[in-house]
């Protein structure tokens, strides 16, 4: 087991500057989700991670070593990757063997590792299969156990979910994450999913246009989002940007951009800040909770309510604001007040 | 179908008969195909069996010369007749020159291209295909020059580093290595375009995989690059191999079979016994051998790419 480190890191495609500046620390053990939407760089940054990529400016350090030109089987990391890439013609056996045969394992210890991972992973009977013969999810989970077999210093996930059904998806989320905190081995895992950076990740990194823009804990990036990337990208619906003259109210910071969650717009009700009108624009009803997207002049803001309400479109609808869940951007640079 | 459903179903099908899915072809369907077959069976099965039936006999081709039955006694000689027997011989060493070299080259070249993407890959691959629409008359006129003892390209090339020129193709030895060798350049073309197009299906992902899991560039190779072609060779191989054991106009231009019967292939052999030594029961023998050697070799070949996926 070991940290990461990414030390200024850069990479170009010619012109285009897919990884600017990148520095982050990865503690040893921890599970750190790299975020953002596609051509962020998140992939890239790790498959420079992975030594698949090679680094065009700045250093990465897995524990103390500097792996700039370290060739990726001498990096001691395993990938899961988006597609599996299981070797078709191998049986899962085989798979799960290969990394091993590779480094030299004795023939009896790579038994004895791979029948372990195949029975934490419960595909022991998928032993002899090949991959043309499993279906998603036993696919995701050999590829999985080809990661954990290796027993590396860390573990490197390229949207390893992303191919599964929902609700699989969901049930394999907290597999993941069970069995790294079993095995404490540090683990980075790339997403363009804000629910599973939410609900795997001990830290998030979110990343947008090649840059870094909030490392934190969840809690951190809902609570505290560092700009208005984050803070619309975390959160689903995403929060509601706005200015105070645009909905006809005075706060106290003029002229910033204020944001705020769906939880915190409410129908209205004494205490909070208000009331605003708007006109129903979308309804979301879940059966828990609706959401309620609401004009007002030229901001839609959403509202939350409990249970199933009954809005129709166009109706009209007062609200108000939870002071507290208020948060306020600067209107030039977009960085939190 | 659903168990619950299937009543339902039965009912709205009433009438039509069988479990046949809507839209698959009924009985009728073999009528369309009908005529289709007559053709297929008056220029190609009617022919065949004709040529079987003519291999039984001992026949000089000559319509009202009289011919005497042979039985098996012509596909005997496929074993005893020297001449024969050295024709099939000369063929299967062709296919090394025709098939495995050719594959084997390409294989190298898809595994380079798998490492490294290479600039300009389709002009690449244009010339490399150009023998390939060329005509095989062409092919051997073209290569009979280069190879020509007193002024082909071949020797006088040779004649610049200071080495002897040899009579390429009027040498006991070398006449087949050198007839094969332009089998060789001809199909490696094919082989190539085949191979480099298949090794560019490959999921990048597995290469990925295979590097991070530390295979170097042969297990690479192993892993990855050879099972991921093997639809591919499979397909170059099948090609490659009947053109080997047809092959008949190279051999007709460059060396007439010779020297001796050096050169000589089953494919001259059904055109020198049919046309020119009034052997047509045997010629129509080697044919019929012919077809069926080159029939197991294909079947061989795509049972084994079968089996192992």
């Amino acid at each position: 087991m070991a940290s990461v480190r990414f030390d200024a890191v850069g990479k170009r495609f010619g012109s285009v500057e897919a990884v600017r500046e990148l520095s982050l620390e990865i503690a040893d053990g921890e599970f750190m989700v790299l975020v953002g939407p596609s051509g962020s760089g998140k992939t890239t940054a790790l498959r420079m991670l992975a030594g698949l990529e090679a680094i065009s400016a700045g250093s990465i350090f897995i524990g103390d070593k500097r792996v700039n030109d370290v060739a990726p089987r001498e990096r001691d990391i395993a990938m899961v990757f988006q597609d599996y890439a299981l070797y078709p013609q191998m049986s899962v056996f085989d798979n799960l063997a290969f990394g091993l045969r590779r480094r030299k394992v004795a023939s009896d210890e790579i038994k004895r590792r791979v029948e372990e991972a195949a029975r934490v992973l419960d595909m022991s009977e998928l032993l002899a299969r090949k991959p043309g013969q499993l279906s998603g999810g036993q696919a995701q989970r050999v590829a999985l156990g080809r990661a954990l077999v290796r027993e590396p210093q860390v573990f490197l996930m390229d949207e390893p979910l992303s191919n599964l059904d929902a609700k699989l998806r969901t049930q394999t989320r907290g597999e993941i994450r069970r069995l790294q905190q079993e095995v404490e081995t540090t683990t980075v895992y790339v997403t363009h999913d804000q629910v599973e950076a939410m609900t795997m990740g001990d830290r998030i990194a979110v990343m947008n246009d090649g840059r870094l823009e909030q490392v934190g804990t969840p809690e951190e990036l809902y609570e505290r989002p560092a700009n208005r990337f984050v803070a619309g990208f975390i959160g689903s619906p995403s929060m509601s940007f706005f200015t105070g003259p645009e909905v006809g109210l005075t706060l106290p910071r003029n002229g910033a951009v204020v944001g705020v969650r769906p939880e915190h717009v409410r129908p209205w009700r004494e205490g909070l800040i208000g009331p605003l009108k708007g006109r129903v624009a979308f309804v979301e009803a879940l059966g828990r909770e609706t959401f309620v997207g609401v004009d007002v002049g030229e901001a839609r803001l959403v509202v939350f309510e409990e249970g199933r309400a009954v809005r129709d479109v166009g109706d009209e609808i007062e609200f108000g604001l939870v002071e507290s869940g208020l948060r306020y951007f600067s209107s030039e640079s977009g960085a939190a007040l | 179908m659903g168990v619950a459903a299937a009543p339902l179903e039965a009912a709205a099908r009433e009438g039509s008969p069988g479990e046949r899915p809507p839209g698959e072809p009924r009985l009728v369907g073999y009528l369309y195909v009908l005529p289709a077959f007559a053709v297929f069976a008056v220029f190609v099965l009617v022919p065949l069996v004709h040529a079987a039936w003519i291999s039984l006999w001992d026949w000089n081709g000559l319509p009202n010369s009289p011919a005497t039955w042979a039985g098996i006694g012509n596909y005997t000689d496929v074993f005893t007749d020297e001449q024969l027997r050295s024709a099939f011989v000369h063929a299967l060493i062709l296919l090394v020159f025709y098939a495995v070299l050719p594959i084997l080259i390409g294989l190298l070249l898809a595994g380079v291209m798998a490492r490294a993407r290479v600039r300009g890959l389709a002009l690449f691959r244009t010339i490399l295909f150009l023998p390939q629409v060329i005509a095989m008359v062409v092919v051997a006129t073209m290569w009979k020059m280069i190879y020509d003892p007193e002024n082909g390209a071949l020797n006088r090339f040779l004649g610049w580093f200071g080495i002897e020129g040899k009579s390429w193709l009027g040498d006991f030895s070398l006449a087949l290595p050198s007839v094969g060798l332009i089998g060789t350049w001809v199909y490696f073309g094919l082989a190539m375009v085949l191979l480099t197009a298949g090794v560019q299906k490959i999921p990048p992902s597995l290469y990925d995989a295979a590097r991070v899991d530390g295979a170097g560039p042969f297990r690479e190779f192993l892993a990855v690059t050879l099972p991921g072609l093997r639809g591919e060779i499979a397909v170059a191989l099948t090609l490659t191999t009947i053109y080997a054991l047809r092959n008949f106009d190279l051999v007709y231009i460059t060396t007439q079979g010779g020297p001796g019967d050096s050169t000589t292939v089953p494919a001259f052999q059904v055109f020198s016994r049919a046309f020119q030594g009034s052997q047509v029961g045997s010629a129509a023998a080697v044919g019929i051998t012919l077809t069926f050697v080159i029939f197991l070799i294909s079947f061989a070949i795509n049972r084994v790419a079968e089996r192992s996926t």
